[in-house]
């Protein structure tokens, strides 16, 4: 990143190379649009470029950094966007878990780690989790999440508790 | 009241996570921001460990692997001379230009034309509905236009009743007679105007009754040799007035008096019933 501050072009294309697929993996789980994705994912680096100099590493891993800009980034999109046909056909079913064919290579180590994660979240109930993703990937709040699930508020706040909580028990063990 | 660094409890630990996640909303944000505004650090140490959890959930999607032209994209821009930028790191972030992608001109020419047709739409809609209350206006106008009419030849008739009622009796040797109620009308009076010259006479009779259908007024004039002559039939209004024009008065110099008789529908030619005028 220190060397993507100082102009490294080449830097920029390693993080590139190593990050990109998850980050647009992210941008389509939060978009559901490949190319508006995509589109995301270019203003996203874009601020990787000239931003570079902001990144601290005692807060956060360099994936983790572009990864936290790639959701801010595609939540604003996702609120300007008018999505209200995309939201209604989700109101109606279960919880919508892209299946998204992984292309390309992908570092051993991302696999493991990705694979450490589901099985994190597999641990959770349904419901938790389904609270949790439509917190993170769609930028719900609770008041919102008990309207969208008509489910009681108190609920949905302890869902996301107990499945945060059991997150991290299974991520740190 | 500002709490302290030694305030952290179990409340901002149950509120915590949904923080990181950003599913805190109204009195609950505010009451954790104010608590870690005082520099909580508790608060410190535990909001990197869940954005922590929170990326691991972040890479828990499936990877998509970019498009060689979106890749290729981000890294011409960084191969770009950094001369082209006005500045080498614009503080904002600015879309790529899409070199493939229809130019952006195409883009705003497709929205000026939908913007066109859909206000073509609603002004064709919008001019719709005005014809129709123009319709609407117009049918309405023409009644008026009918009632002004009516009621103009209506004004211009009593104009010409009341010309012709003042030249006859504003005429020279123009003659007054007022006749007086009797009998079952003793409230009842006229007035008659006769001219000589025009050979006409005009009768206002007030206070009348109204007659009953098989019933009518008729007004007689009493000649020189005392004989009843029939000078036309007439009823009265809701006011119990009437206003007659008598033509063809022969011989108005002898007439000695006018009278006015209740008479059977249609008249009679000689006086049958009550005499209710005399004068």
């Amino acid at each position: 990143m220190r060397r993507i501050g100082a102009g490294d072009s080449a830097a920029l294309a390693e993080v590139f190379d190593a990050h990109s697929p998850l980050v647009l993996g992210l941008l389509f789980r939060i978009l559901g649009r490949r190319s508006e994705a995509e589109e995301v994912l270019q203003e996203v680096f874009l601020q990787v470029w000239t931003q570079a100099g902001r990144y601290d590493p005692d807060r956060a891993s360099p994936r983790g950094w572009i990864l936290m800009l790639a959701r801010s980034r595609a939540l604003d999109r996702l609120r300007r966007r008018e999505s209200s046909r995309r939201r209604e056909q989700e109101v109606s079913g279960q919880a919508e878990f892209l299946s998204v064919h992984p292309l390309g290579t992908e570092r051993l180590e991302a696999a493991e780690r990705r694979s450490q994660i589901t099985s994190a979240l597999s641990l959770l109930s349904t419901e938790q989790r389904h609270c949790i993703e439509l917190a993170f990937f769609e930028g719900l709040t609770h008041t919102q999440i008990a309207e969208r699930l008509q489910a009681p508020l108190g609920t949905v706040k302890s869902r996301i508790l107990l499945g945060m909580n059991k997150l991290r028990q299974t991520l740190s063990a | 009241m500002m709490a302290t660094p030694r305030d952290h409890s179990a409340r901002y630990d149950e509120l915590l996570p949904a923080y990181a996640l950003g599913a805190l909303d109204g009195e609950e944000l505010r009451e954790i921001e104010e608590h870690i505004a005082t520099g909580c650090p508790e608060c410190r140490r535990q909001i990197p460990l869940w954005q922590s959890d929170l990326e691991a959930l972040a890479a828990s999607v499936d990877p998509v692997e970019p498009s060689a032209e979106t890749r290729e994209r981000i890294l011409r821009l960084a191969d770009g001379p950094r001369s082209v930028a006005p500045t080498p790191f614009p503080a904002a972030p600015r879309p790529l230009p899409a070199r493939s992608q229809p130019p952006r001109w195409l883009a705003l020419a497709a929205a000026v034309l939908l913007a066109v047709a859909v206000w073509g739409v609603w002004q064709q809609a919008r001019l719709r509905t005005e014809a129709e209350s123009l319709r609407a206006e117009r049918a309405r106008l023409a009644e008026q236009v009918a009632a002004l009419d009516r009621r103009l030849a209506e004004a211009q008739g009593d104009n010409e009743r009341l010309a012709e009622t003042l030249s006859l009796i504003t005429a020279p040797g123009a003659r007054a007679v007022q006749l007086a109620g009797l009998g079952s009308n003793p409230g009842a009076v006229g007035h008659t105007f006769i001219n000589h010259s025009q050979k006409k006479a005009i009768v206002y009779a007030f206070g009348l009754a109204a007659l009953p259908a098989d019933k009518t007024y008729e007004l007689w004039w009493i000649d020189a040799g005392g004989r009843p002559v029939p000078a036309g039939t007439f009823n009265v209004d809701a006011n119990g007035s009437a206003r007659v024009l008598v033509d063809k008065v022969e011989g108005a110099d002898g007439i000695k008096a006018w009278a006015v008789t209740t008479e059977p529908a249609g008249g009679v030619p000689q006086p049958t019933g009550e005499m209710v005028l005399k004068g």
